[in-house]
This record gives structure tokens, sequence and C-alpha cells, in this order.
């Protein structure tokens, strides 16, 4: 095969010289010291990049507003953490509780109903040929493409007709639609449930059904779980939807809740030391959760691109 | 096999069917219906009635007129030219990395590159703005130190800076999309070349990219579309930039026409417009590459 | 058995299309029938704002009132998007009974049909009850369309001590203010910023200068931004930029709020709540400023202040109590109690006559070195020019005027050429929304 992608442009850190280039669980054998350094250093400048935005919020986060703009971001100043960290919880009632519920909700149950139905849906497009299948197909992945903008004010003024503007439902419902969802799990049913498996359950009997929930759903788990946590990173992080949707702060998610804190700040300035802290709280569990879920996610991409 | 194929396909597919024709097509059906219209107001001062008029293409011609609205489909497609080969090329060069022989501390390094995709956007534009407000800002300060003077929010600078958010945001997820595809990789075929007395350096451009390909082409097409729809994170550093407009992307034209001039109409249309240069750079760049959509 | 699939494609596009002409008639039938209060009956309001403190206001009022009570949404800022908020909910038939809206978005309100009338139920009643310019602010001819709540009469704040340190006398016109912006400059700091996105400041130094944009003539709106008042203030503050004699930061952000912090920015001419930001943002310097009369210009014939900012409590359409909504809207900005209420949590100069004396405004205050500093106020609000009026399109004049002076600065064009654009893009905004404009 020839290549004709660009290779990567020359990096600070020189390509590694091993003498042996072993893929597999990190059993490193002989790379020079040199290359060493230089990969490790790469890798820790990177780091450094990527945790400094977190390393900052943490110490910001122990600050009073004076001391927010006061001193150095680099550094503690007068820490007071455990009093910063009770104000956001208590704050309006703890209403940023409520906003962490929220998100909860909207993108746990969003994000689960979202995997099954796309599995079915996926599953469907997979086993079942039909005419018109591949076009059914590339009408959904071209839901990929639709912008936000284009969607949100025309559901807005849908939902409102049927009163559910302003509810859970309003960003639920919407956020059940995972067209990639769809896609992921038709190339992940069509590469890895084995016909003859679908066969011979439906020669015992078996309900087409029932051989989905029973037979296809375990074998397509790595895909379910990559679309579930590919959803609910997803619905989390979202804020225009709920931004058009919301106008009751109790139905906000994190997202839209720390947001209006920041945009009153001007008005109210310990609503700064209120974000900063807000932000903070949200950030750590889910950072926690992202290290505890990169491996499942690591093992469901890389089912995904075996088999595609 | 071909038994109630279709009838059992439609039982599948109807929840996220309907789903999707409520929640997906509908409303940009009725985006497309409302971009043909336009509203006439009558009476004194114009408050004596409004009724909504057939316009036909009138919305789409004042939205590429408005210089505005077509500097900002430009500049998405500016950003975009920069965002996605910044990004593809650091999330390889990083999967590269992590993959050699002389890595260590992998499992560390994948989880801290990992970790700012849990962050929203929004937040991630309030960590990053409090770090390029000049007097807040440690990283400016320490600049200023060596006697580097930059602005981080001002004129074409600001750009680079939503470039810098946003690839901070998902290089780590870019990358691990990159690594899963490398680890799929058989190492015999490592082996073989070897044994034929390449370098290091040669089985990455001619084994290892190429694998890669299929990833790379993904994770592209999906950072355009990102890119393109581009608009929480001007939205929060509008305060304290100097330069951002309140149409600074399309998006945020589109969403200022809808709810600040209420004028949904003209709204519509650009959000259409969008769409469609959304797809036909998609559908572009798959082409130019030779893939035919979907066929993996 | 492949039929089937199409059919169960084609039920759904049917339905889908059905949906769609069920939501394409049908638009815009709010309820606009207005109920009897029944007695004994109780009724909730439903109340959006994001003014500070006013929850407290409004506990009082639920505390007094159990039979009608009132329901506050804080929503954002209304324009960082909580007028999109109300815009959407009007469109949609779900809006709040009583809204916080800005005088200048009023016009805008009006267009969009969003706005009760309210001397049909009796609101003429309490016209003498607020300032006269407050009251013409929300006023259409005969015709009121909100309770004015709030004003930002401006003056200038200034920090006593850097200025006796320095020597310098606190300016009463602007050309001596541009003698002390130099000064400042020697000493490393600036006398102020000019804020390129926030061209509501400008538009209210255009006031002062006798400028008068917008107004109506017949059944035309008016349009006259490039005056020479507006160009006067324009250049002055081209020039001032020009010889780096201020900064040109955001105001209202962090960058501002530290110089303010640490002396690198030792004036600003703002409105009566600025206050509340210098206290809240920069408490370590408290004690060291003053405020003293807004800089006059030379060729003024009398002394004249201007005002930034200013709101109403506005009923909007299709409120179902109408009464009992404009019962609360007064009582909110008159009642002594409920007013006090409202200045501590620093809601901005209150519209209703006579509140200053005798209130919580009303004192010696030691974030200001002892100064009884709203008497500065007080007398602003009394030389604030009450022909002024904004046009349905305002946000949007504001956005090509922020456009023009952030290009301006950024060496594309001046500030002069600013405002001329702005002249003839406010007129294609209104003509585009098909509203009439003189001598077009």
């Amino acid at each position: 095969m020839t290549d004709t992608r660009v290779s990567p442009p020359p990096t600070s850190e020189a390509p590694p010289k091993p003498r042996e280039v072993r893929h597999e669980p990190r059993r490193p054998t002989d790379s020079t010291l040199r290359s060493r350094v230089l990969v490790v250093g790469g890798l820790a400048i990177a780091a450094v990049y990527f945790l400094l935005p977190v390393y900052w919020i943490l110490v910001a986060a122990t600050k009073s507003t004076g001391d927010l703009f006061g001193t150095s971001g680099l550094w503690f100043a007068n820490p007071r953490l455990l009093d910063n960290l009770e104000n956001v919880l208590t704050f309006q009632d703890g209403i940023y509780l409520r906003w962490t519920l929220n998100s909860v909700i909207y993108a746990g149950g969003g994000a689960l109903i979202a995997t099954f139905v796309s599995a079915m849906a996926g599953y469907g497009l997979a086993k079942f040929w039909f005419r018109g299948r591949e076009a059914v197909f590339n009408l959904i992945l071209a839901g990929v493409f639709i912008p936000m903008t284009a969607l949100a004010l025309p559901l807005y003024l849908m939902l409102s007709k049927v009163e559910l503007a302003n509810t859970y439902w309003s960003v639920l419902l919407p956020s059940i639609v995972s067209p990639f969802g769809v896609y992921l799990c038709r190339i992940y049913a069509a590469a890895a449930v084995p016909d003859d498996l679908l066969e011979a359950a439906r020669i015992d009997g078996a309900g087409e059904f029932r051989i989905f929930a029973t037979v296809a759903l375990r074998i397509m788990t790595p895909a379910l779980v990559t679309i579930f946590l590919f959803q609910f990173v997803g619905i989390w992080n979202n804020y225009f939807l709920p931004l058009v949707m919301l106008s009751d702060p109790n139905l906000y998610p994190i997202t839209l809740g720390l947001t209006s804190w920041y945009t009153f700040a001007g008005r109210q300035p310990e609503l700064y030391q209120l974000t900063v802290g807000g932000a903070f709280v949200s950030v750590v569990p889910l950072m926690i959760a992202m290290v505890v879920l990169q491996r499942f996610w690591r093992s469901g991409l890389t089912q995904g691109s075996v088999k595609g | 096999m071909r038994r109630h194929d279709a009838r059992t396909a439609a039982g599948f597919l109807a929840p996220f069917g309907i789903l999707f024709a409520l929640f997906f097509l509908l409303p940009i059906v009725y985006a497309i219906y409302q971009s043909l219209f336009t509203i006439e107001r009558t009476g004194a001062l114009g408050l004596g009635g409004e009724e909504q008029v057939f316009a036909g293409f009138d919305n789409y011609v004042d939205a590429l007129q408005e210089p505005g609205f077509v500097d900002s489909l430009g500049r998405v497609v500016v950003f975009a030219a920069i965002q996605v080969p910044v990004m593809i090329v650091f999330a390889l060069v990083l999967a590269l990395l992590l993959e050699t022989a002389s890595a260590r501390g992998v499992p560390f390094f994948r989880t801290a590159y990992f970790l700012p995709f849990g962050v929203p956007g929004v937040i991630a534009s309030i960590l990053w703005g409090f770090l390029y407000v000049p007097g807040v800002s440690p990283i400016v300060g320490a600049l200023d130190q060596v006697g580097i003077h930059v602005d981080f929010l001002g004129g074409d600078t600001v750009l680079l800076s939503i470039v810098n958010i946003v690839t901070w945001e998902f290089v780590g997820y870019n990358m691990l999309v990159l690594v899963a595809q490398l680890q799929s990789i058989d190492p015999n075929l490592y082996e073989a070349a070897r044994v034929d007395g390449a370098s290091g350096w040669h089985i990455v451009r001619h084994i290892k990219l190429p694998m890669v390909r299929p990833a790379i082409v993904l994770t592209t097409v999906f950072t355009i579309i990102g890119t393109l729809q581009l608009f929480a994170e001007p939205l929060i550093l509008k305060p304290v930039s100097t330069s951002i407009s309140s149409h600074y992307t399309p998006n945020m034209a589109a969403y200022n026409e809808a709810f600040s001039n209420n004028n949904y109409h003209l709204a519509a249309a650009e959000a259409v417009l969008l769409a469609l240069v959304a797809m036909v750079l998609s559908f572009g760049f798959l082409r130019l590459i030779g893939r035919g959509g979907d066929r993996r | 058995m492949i039929r089937h699939a199409r059919r169960k494609i084609s039920v759904l596009v049917a339905a889908a299309l059905l949906a769609l002409s069920v939501a394409a008639c049908g638009d815009g039938d709010d309820d606009s029938s207005t109920q009897e209060l029944k007695p004994g009956q109780k009724v909730t309001l439903e109340f959006w704002s994001w003014v500070p403190g006013i929850d407290k206001a409004v506990d009082l009022w639920n505390s007094e009132n159990p039979d009608v009570q009132v329901k506050l949404s804080t929503i954002t800022v209304g324009t960082s998007g909580g007028y999109a908020k109300m815009y959407s909910a009007l469109e949609a038939g779900n809006a709040p009974d009583l809204a916080q809206v800005e005088y200048q978005e009023l016009p805008s309100f009006l267009l969009a049909d969003g706005v009760e009338e309210i001397t049909q139920y009796g609101a003429s009643d309490d016209a003498d009850k607020f300032v006269d310019w407050q009251w013409e602010q929300v006023s259409f001819g005969d015709e009121v369309y909100a309770i004015p709540q709030a004003s930002g009469p401006m003056a200038m704040f200034y920090r006593q001590d850097l200025f006796d340190k320095w020597g310098i006398e606190p300016p009463t016109t602007w050309t001596e203010y541009e003698a002390a912006a130099r000064e400042i400059r020697e000493h490393g700091a600036y006398i102020g910023t000019f804020p390129p996105g926030n061209s509501a400041w400008f538009t209210a130094l255009a006031w002062q200068a006798g400028a008068r944009w917008f107004g109506t003539d017949g059944d035309d709106w008016t349009v006259d931004i490039d005056n020479e008042a507006t160009r006067k203030v324009a250049e002055f503050w081209q020039r001032l930029i020009d010889e780096d004699l201020v900064k040109t930061e955001p105001d209202f952000a962090n960058g501002w709020y530290k110089d303010l912090q640490e002396g690198q920015i030792v004036g600003w001419v703002s409105a009566q709540w600025g206050d509340a930001i210098l206290r809240g943002n920069a408490p370590k310097t408290a004690g060291n400023w003053r405020v003293a009369p807004m800089p006059q210009w030379d060729d003024a014939s009398e002394f004249a202040s201007a005002n930034w900012g200013g709101s109403s409590t506005a009923l909007l359409k299709g409120a179902d109590y109408p009464e009992e909504a404009l019962d609360f809207a007064v009582w909110l900005n008159t009642d002594l109690e409920a007013v006090d209420l409202l200045i501590q949590g620093g809601y901005g100069w209150p519209a209703a006559s006579d509140a200053f004396s005798g209130s919580v405004l009303d004192r010696a205050d030691p974030f200001f070195g002892g100064q009884r500093y709203n008497e500065v106020f007080a007398d602003a609000d009394e030389h604030i020019d009450k022909s002024w009026q904004w046009i349905p399109t305002t946000s949007q004049t504001y956005e090509h005027l922020n456009d023009g002076f952030q290009a301006a600065i950024e060496g594309d064009g001046t500030f002069v050429d600013a405002v001329e654009q702005a002249q003839g893009l406010t007129i294609d905004d209104l003509e585009k929304k098909g509203l009439p404009v003189a001598g077009e």
C-alpha cells in the first residue's frame, strides 16, 4: 500500500530510534537512554499543557475573591478551600447540587435510552435487508451534519406547543437521538454478530426481539459502552440545547448553571469565586470518571477498529 | 434470512426512526420552511400589525449580503483549516509517542491527555479565559517577565486562542482513537519490516501511518463538522475580548439573529446555509481522499 | 414484505407533515383573555428578573400578600440572553406575567407585541409617583407600557488618594479630563478605559453631549446618530486612545477589576450603580474613592448629566391577572421598604420620586471615605435630558457601534467612521424589519 499521508512534521523530540519496536503491553526492551529521555520529555511537556488549567483551577478554588484577582495564579494564597466548597454547595439553597442532579438525569438517562435505541436501530440495519436500506442509513448519517442552531429554535417552538418546553423532557428527548450511535452499532453488529448464531437461535424458535436482547446485545457490549460514554459526555457537556430550552434555574444542568453564575459575576462579584469553585467541583469527579472509564473506552474503540 | 426482513427491520428501527423524524427531520424541515418567509409590518411606526409573507430566497440573499455573516463563514473555514491539522497532527504525535518502546509511564500520560475531554466547553473557556486575561493570567505574567507581550484576546490572536481551547479539549479523545487503531496493527508487520532493514522512522511512515488512516479520516471529518459549528467557546470569551463580535461564528450569528433580533426567518436561513457548508466540506473531504462515505 | 418497511416510512412522513402543518398554523395563539380574581382565590404571578437582591423585595410582598404570590425566576441579564428567553417564551405562548425590561429594550418589545398596555388597568394614576423623564421612557404618547424601576444617573468615580498624591484636581470639564489623563499617565496609570464592546456607555456620553439619536416623526422613526454632538464625543475618545491616555480593555471583566484594585485605573465615569461594582470587585481600595460630577463640555450651556442603563417592570402580553400584576409592579418600585431592599441589593437609582432623601442612599459612606456620594447622583438625576428615545432595534445599533469601535481600535477606521456606519446600518435594520423611516 502506498503511503500518501503527510508524515508528522518534525517535532522537538526526535522520533524514537529503537532497535526493536515491539507492539505489546509495555514491555520495553532495548531503547536507548537518549530516546527514552526524549520521548518521556516530550510526553511530559504535553502533560504540563493538558494539566495546567486543572492545576490552575485547583489553586484558584482555594482563594477568596480578592485573592483571586490579586495574587499570582500559580500558587496558593490564604487557602480556604473548605469554606469555598461550602459556599458553592449552599449558595441559593444548594442549587448547585440540584444542577448536578439534573446533569446526571439528562446525561445518564439520556445516554442510557440513546444507547438502547441506537442498538436496536443499528442491529436492524445490519442484520435485515430491505429496499432503500442504504438510503435510510445515509439519511441518518446526514443527521450528524445538522447544526444545533437549525434545530434548536424550531424544536423549542414545537415543544412549546405541546407544553413541554422548560421541562426535563425538552432536553432529554432530543438527546436520545444519536445518529453516530446507530452508525457505530450497525458497523459493530455487522462485523461481530455472526449470522449463524442468529440462525441457530431462530431455528430454536426464539423471537427476533428475544434474539436481539439475549444474543446480540451481549456481543455488542463494547460498542454499547462506547456509545453510552460518548453520549453521556456529549449530553453532560451540552450547553446550547439547555440554553434554548430552559428558563427555570431548577432545571439547569451544571453547564448552564455555572455560566449563569459567571455572567452574573460582574454585578455580584462573589460569583466569580463561586464559579471557580463550582467548576472545580464539577471537573474533579468527571476527571476521576475519565480515569476509570478510559479503560473501557479504549477497549471499546479497539474492538471497533479491529472489526472495522 | 430474508423472511419478514423488512418488517422486522422496521420494528427495530421504529423507536429511533420516530425520535429521529420528530427531533431531527421535523425541525430541519420547519427551519427550511421558516427560512422562506419574512414578516411585513403595517401601521404607524410599524406597530399596527404584522403578517408572515412568502419571501422565496430573500432571506438567503440577505444573509449572504450581510458582511458579518459571510465573514463568519469565512472565519470558521479558516478556523477549520488551522484547527483540523493542528488537532490531527498533535493527536497523531501523541499517539505515536505513547506507542513507542521508549515511552514510560504511559497510563499516566494517556490519562492526563484524556482528562480535558470531560470538561464541558463552556467551563474550559472560563478556565482558559482566566489564563488569557492580562493581569490575572500567570502565563501572560510569566511571558511579560521575559519581555514577550502577548495579547491572547485581541485582534487575530483570539482565533488562535480559541483553537487552543478546542485543541486542549479534544486532542486526548482523538489520540485515543488513533491509539486504538495503532494497537490493532499486527506486530508481525514490524518484524517483517525490521528483517528487511527498515529504520524506526521508516516503520512509522510506511506501516503505522497507512494503517491508521481510517481513524485519521474519521477524526478529521468529525473535527471539521464540530469546528464549523463553533459557538460556546467564543461566546464565553466575548465579554473579555475586544475582538469577538456577536456574529463571530455562523452559529453565533444565527443565534443572535433569532434570539436578540427576533428575526427567526433570517436565522433559519443562516442555519441552513451553515448546514450546507458543513455538508459540502465534509463530503468534499471524503470524496477527496477516495472514500465513498461509510465503507467500513 | 418490502412494502411494510415502505409503508412504515410513509406513515412516519405523513405524521411528520401533519405535525408540521399543525405547528405552522396556530402560531401565536397566546392566551389573551384576562381573568377576574374571585374573592379568596389564590394567584401566582411569574416574574423574571436578574436584579440582585430583588428576591428580598419579592419575599416581602409574598409575606404581606398571601393571596397574590409572586414566583421569581432569576434569569440571565437581558442583553446576555435574558431578553432572548423572554422573546422565545412570548413566541411560544408561555411567557411570565412580569419581567425586567430595560428602557432601551421597550420599543423592541412593543414591536414584538410583547408588553401589555397598562393605562387600561389604571396605570395613569401612578404617573406622579415617578420621576418625569423615567415615566417618559415607559410611555408612548398617551400609552404606558411598563412601570419605571431604576436608572443610572452618571458622575465620575475617582481615586482621591492617588489624585492627592499626584497633585491632580478632579476634572470638571472634558478638557480638564484630558489634561488629568496626561498627568496620570506620567505616573504609569490610566484615568480610565474605553470599553469597545460596551457602546451603551458611549451612547450615554452622546446623550450627555446633547445628541438625540432616535425619535419618531409622525408615523416614521427617525435616526440621527452621526450628528455634531456624537462626532464630537467620538473624536474626543479617538484622540485619547490614539495618544494612549486611556486603556481599551473591556469593563466588567477580570483584567479591569484587577486594574481597579491595583490602582492601574484610577477613575470611572459611570452610573450610580457602579458603586456596587467597585465595592465588590475592588474591596482593597475601600475608603479611597470619591464621586465628582460628570465632566462637562466647554460649550455646554448648562450642567448636563446622562443616564446609563435603567429598567422597568413590565407586564408581558398575555398576563392572566394584569391588575394584580400592576399592583405588584407599582408596589415593588414605590413602596419605601421594597425600594430600600432594592437599593441594598444595588439595583440602581430609584425611579420613584423622592425616594432618595431619608433612604439608605442618603448617608455618608465609608467606602467613599465618608462622602455623601449619592448627593452627586441625586443632582445628576435632575439634569438628564428628558427627550431621549429608543428604537426597536437599539440592540442592533449597539452591535454596529461595538463592531465599529473594535475595528477602529485595531487600526481599521476611526470612531467617527464607526458612528457613520452605525447610522447607515441602523436605518437598514429598521427597514429590514419593515418599519418606516423618515426620509427614506
